[in-house]
C-alpha cells in the first residue's frame, strides 16, 4: 500500500487556512483583551485593577463585586424599567418598521419612491438636534418622567430598519402576493401570513439590532427620566461612576461587574438570534 | 377585529403599555415641591432620599430629587420651562444662564436671613456675579496640597515638608526621592507628579494675578515662569511624562498608591484618596515661591442655582439651606464656618490626625488665593472660545512639542476669536443690561488693544 503524498497545491492550501485562521485568531485575541480585562478587573479589588505587573487572574477573586453592584442602587428595579423598555421598543420597532417597509416594497402608489428617499434622508438628522424640540413636544405631553418618550417614538418606524426590511421583503417573489390576492386576502392578511413569516431572518436582526440599542440607551433615559425610581441599567451604571462633588472615587472594579452584568442580556440575545442575523444581513445586504 | 391581525396586536401592545409605562406611583400630595438637580450618584441619592421625610415634615417642602450630570438635559429643560428648582452650575455656565435671566438672585430671598452669615466670605464672593447679583451657593469647597509616602522620606532620610518649604525644596526633595536603579530614564518611582491642571495653583502661588472680569487670554511672565518649573520637572525625569500618565489611564491617587510617585499634588479634603490610598500619608500645603506672599489655592468648586422660574422661590432657598448646611452627606460642610470642618474628617478618617490636614486646610483659610479656574479662560462667554484654542497648545507645551514662548506668540490669534465670541454674545436680545455694558467695554478694550 502506497501512502499518498500531498499534492504541492493542497500543501499551499493548507499554508493558506493557516495563516488565515491564524490571523482570525490574533485579531480575535485583540478585540478581546478588553473585554478580557473587564472580566478581570472585575473580580479584582481597589488596588488589583492599576497593580502593576497586572494580575490578570487574582489570587483571590472578589466574587462580591458582583453583590456590591445589586447593592449599590436598586439593580432589579432597574432591569424590569430597563427589560420593560427594552422588549416594548423592540415590539413596536419591529410591528412599524414592517408595516412601512411592505408598503414600500409591495404596493404600488404615486410618491413612493419619493417618500421612501424621504424616510431615508431622516438619517442624516444628528440626534442632538432634534433632542430639545422633542423634549419640548413631550414635557406639554406630560410624558417626562415615563418610558413613553422612550417606547413610543418606536411606534413611528426607524429609517435603517424599514430599510433593511424592504430589501428583504423585495427578494420574496411576488407571485405569493398574487396568488393570496387571488384567493381573497387582503394586504394586511399577506404582510402577517405570508410576508412575515418568510422574512424571519430579517426580522431577527432588527430585533437583535433594536434589543441592544434600546438595551444600551444612556441619553434616551438620561434625558426623559427624572425620578431615580424609574431610571434603567444604564443610568444606574452612571452611578457608580459619578461621585460626591470634588472627592472623585471610582471603584473600577465594582463598574467593571457592573457593565458585564448589564452586557450578559445582549451576549445573550446574540448568541440565540446569531443563525438568524447573519442571514439576514447577508440577503438584505445583497439583494434588493 | 381578529386579535391575529397586526393592528389588533398593536393596540394591544399599546393599551398594555400606555398604563404601565407612564409608572405614575401616585405621590401624596405635598404643600410644596421643590426639584433638586443632584448629582447622579447612588450614595448621595440613597442619603438624600432617607432624611427628606423628616424635612418635609417639619418644613411642608418635598424635595424631588431629579439626579442627572451634564448640560445637555438641563438645556432641554429650560426650554421646555421645566428647569428643576435647584440645579448646579459652574463657573462656565453661571454669568452666562445669569444674563438671560434663567438665575434667582439670591439676595431676593436671603434678605433678613442670618444664613449668608454663616458662609465664608470667598464663598459669597465666587457666586457673584459681574452685575452684582449672587446666583449661586457652592456646597462644597476645597484647596490643593501635597500628598506624600511618610515611609519614602524616612527611607531617603528626608525631614517631611511643611508650610516653610519652597519650591526649590520641592525640586530638591523630588530628586531625592526619585528611584531609578538601572539608570534606564525610566524610574521605578518618580519623586512628583503634579496633575497639569493644578499648574494654575502653582501660578497663583508665583504672583500670577486673577482677573475675574478680564475675557481675554493672557499668560503673564508669573504664569510662563512656573511653565518652565513645571516642565524642568519632567525632563529631570524626577515627574512622570504628562504622555506617559495619559497612556497608563491611571487616577493620580493610583500612583501613589503604587508607589510610582512619593508626592502627588492633588484636592485637599480628597475622600477617594482617603479611603483607598493606604500608604503612610502626610500632606503639606503647596510649596511658596521666593519673593512671593502666600496664596493658597481656595475653590467653591461651583454652585447650586435657583431657576428663575420657580414657583416657589422662599421654599427653594429653605431646600437649598438645608442641601448645604442641613443634609448629613454633606456635612460637615467646609462652606460654613461655624462647623469644624477639620475636626468632622479626622473623626471620620483617624489617619488624618497629625498628617498635616488641619495645618493645609487653616493656611487655605488664612491666607486665601481663590480659584486660579477664574483665570480669564473660564470666563463664561469666552471660555468656549479660548478653551478650543489655547488647550491644544497647552497639551503641545506639556509634551515639548512648542515653547513658552511660541504658545504666548499664539495668543493674539486666540484673542481674536475671543472678540467674535464676545460680538456673537452682544447680538443676544435677551442679554441683561448690566451685563451686556461690561461685555461692550471689554470689547471695546480689546479692540484698542488691551488684549495685545
Amino acid at each position: 500500500m502506497t501512502h499518498p503524498t500531498r499534492s504541492r497545491p493542497a500543501l499551499q492550501h493548507l499554508a493558506r487556512t493557516v495563516i488565515l485562521y491564524g490571523l482570525l485568531v490574533a485579531f480575535s485575541a485583540l478585540f478581546l483583551v478588553p473585554v478580557l480585562w473587564m472580566i478581570s478587573a472585575s473580580l479584582q479589588d481597589q488596588q488589583g485593577v492599576f497593580a502593576s505587573p497586572y494580575a490578570w487572574i487574582p489570587a483571590s477573586p472578589r466574587w462580591d463585586n458582583y453583590a456590591t453592584v445589586t447593592t449599590i442602587f436598586p439593580f432589579w428595579r432597574y432591569l424590569a424599567n430597563t427589560l420593560l423598555i427594552t422588549l416594548s421598543v423592540t415590539a413596536a420597532t419591529l410591528l412599524s418598521c414592517s408595516l412601512v417597509a411592505y408598503g414600500f416594497a409591495r404596493l404600488r402608489f404615486p410618491g413612493r419612491d419619493v417618500l421612501f428617499a424621504l424616510c431615508l434622508s431622516t438619517m442624516m438628522l444628528p440626534g442632538q438636534v432634534t433632542m430639545i424640540p422633542l423634549y419640548v413636544m413631550f414635557a406639554r405631553l406630560g410624558w417626562v418622567d415615563t418610558f413613553l418618550p422612550l417606547i413610543v417614538p418606536a411606534l413611528f418606524g426607524t429609517p435603517f430598519y424599514i430599510f433593511l426590511l424592504r430589501q428583504f421583503f423585495l427578494t420574496i417573489p411576488q407571485e405569493y402576493d398574487e396568488a393570496a390576492l387571488l384567493d381573497g386576502a387582503s394586504h394586511l392578511r399577506i404582510y402577517w401570513s405570508i410576508v412575515m413569516p418568510l422574512a424571519r431572518p430579517a426580522l431577527a436582526t432588527v430585533a437583535l439590532f433594536t434589543f441592544v440599542g434600546a438595551w444600551n440607551d444612556f441619553f434616551g433615559p438620561l434625558v426623559y427620566i427624572n425620578s431615580p425610581q424609574n431610571a434603567t441599567l444604564t443610568l444606574g451604571l452612571n452611578m457608580l461612576k459619578a461621585q460626591i462633588t470634588g472627592t472623585g472615587l471610582v471603584e473600577w472594579q465594582v463598574l467593571m461587574a457592573g457593565a458585564l452584568l448589564v452586557m450578559l442580556p445582549n451576549v445573550a440575545v446574540f448568541l440565540l438570534s446569531q443563525k438568524h442575523f447573519v442571514k439576514g444581513l447577508a440577503v438584505g445586504g445583497l439583494r434588493g | 377585529m381578529s386579535m391575529r391581525s397586526p393592528v389588533g396586536l398593536a393596540s394591544l401592545l399599546v393599551c398594555l403599555h400606555l398604563q404601565a409605562c407612564t409608572s405614575g406611583e401616585p405621590e401624596a400630595p405635598a404643600a410644596v415641591a421643590i426639584v433638586y438637580n443632584c448629582a447622579a450618584n447612588a450614595d448621595e441619592i440613597r442619603a438624600l432620599e432617607a432624611e427628606i421625610p423628616e424635612f418635609a415634615a417639619r418644613t411642608g417642602i418635598r424635595i424631588i430629587l431629579n439626579p442627572f450630570t451634564g448640560q445637555e438635559k438641563l438645556y432641554a429643560m429650560i426650554a421646555a420651562g421645566q428647569a428643576p428648582d435647584i440645579f448646579y452650575t459652574n463657573t462656565v455656565i453661571r454669568d452666562r444662564f445669569a444674563a438671560e435671566g434663567r438665575l434667582l438672585d439670591l439676595r431676593e430671598v436671603a434678605r433678613g436671613d442670618s444664613f449668608p452669615e454663616r458662609l465664608l466670605p470667598g464663598i459669597l464672593q465666587e457666586g457673584t456675579s459681574p452685575d452684582g447679583g449672587w446666583y449661586s451657593l457652592s456646597n462644597w469647597s476645597f484647596t490643593c496640597g501635597v500628598y506624600f509616602d511618610r515611609k519614602a522620606f524616612a527611607e531617603a532620610g528626608l525631614r517631611v515638608p511643611d508650610s516653610s518649604w519652597r519650591w526649590e525644596d520641592l525640586r530638591h526633595m523630588a530628586r531625592s526621592l526619585t528611584v531609578d536603579p538601572d539608570a534606564d530614564g525610566t524610574p521605578e518611582r518618580y519623586g512628583i507628579y503634579i496633575p497639569a491642571h493644578f499648574v494654575e495653583a502653582l501660578e497663583l502661588m508665583n504672583g500670577a494675578e486673577i482677573d475675574r472680569g478680564a475675557l481675554c487670554a493672557r499668560i503673564s511672565d508669573a504664569s510662563a515662569e512656573v511653565y518652565q518649573k513645571y516642565l524642568a520637572l519632567m525632563d529631570e525625569k524626577f515627574m512622570p511624562d504628562l504622555r506617559r500618565m495619559q497612556a497608563l489611564g491611571m487616577q493620580p491617587m493610583q500612583m501613589l498608591q503604587t508607589g510610582r510617585v512619593a508626592m502627588l499634588v492633588e484636592a485637599v479634603p480628597h475622600q477617594g484618596l482617603f479611603e483607598s490610598v493606604d500608604v503612610d500619608l502626610g500632606i503639606a500645603p503647596l510649596p511658596r515661591f521666593d519673593g512671593h506672599t502666600p496664596r493658597y489655592f481656595r475653590s467653591g468648586s461651583g454652585g447650586l442655582s435657583i431657576s428663575s422660574a420657580t414657583k416657589h422661590p422662599r421654599e427653594a432657598w429653605q431646600a437649598l439651606k438645608w442641601i448645604v448646611g442641613g443634609a448629613s452627606i454633606y456635612q460637615p460642610n467646609p462652606v460654613l464656618t461655624d462647623q469644624d470642618f477639620v475636626e468632622g474628617w479626622e473623626a471620620r478618617y483617624p489617619r488624618l490626625l497629625g498628617s498635616g490636614f488641619r495645618s493645609v486646610w487653616e493656611l487655605s483659610l488664612r491666607h486665601p488665593g481663590g480659584d486660579p479656574r477664574f483665570f480669564v479662560r473660564f470666563s463664561s462667554w469666552t471660555a468656549p472660545a479660548i478653551l478650543e484654542r489655547l488647550q491644544p497648545r497647552l497639551d503641545q507645551l506639556w509634551s515639548r512639542q512648542i515653547s513658552v514662548a511660541a504658545l504666548r506668540k499664539a495668543l493674539p490669534e486666540i484673542n481674536q476669536n475671543v472678540g467674535r465670541a464676545l460680538r456673537d454674545a452682544l447680538a443676544q436680545e435677551t442679554l441683561r443690561p448690566a451685563f451686556r455694558a461690561m461685555i461692550e467695554q471689554r470689547l471695546e478694550e480689546a479692540e484698542g488693544g488691551a488684549c495685545d
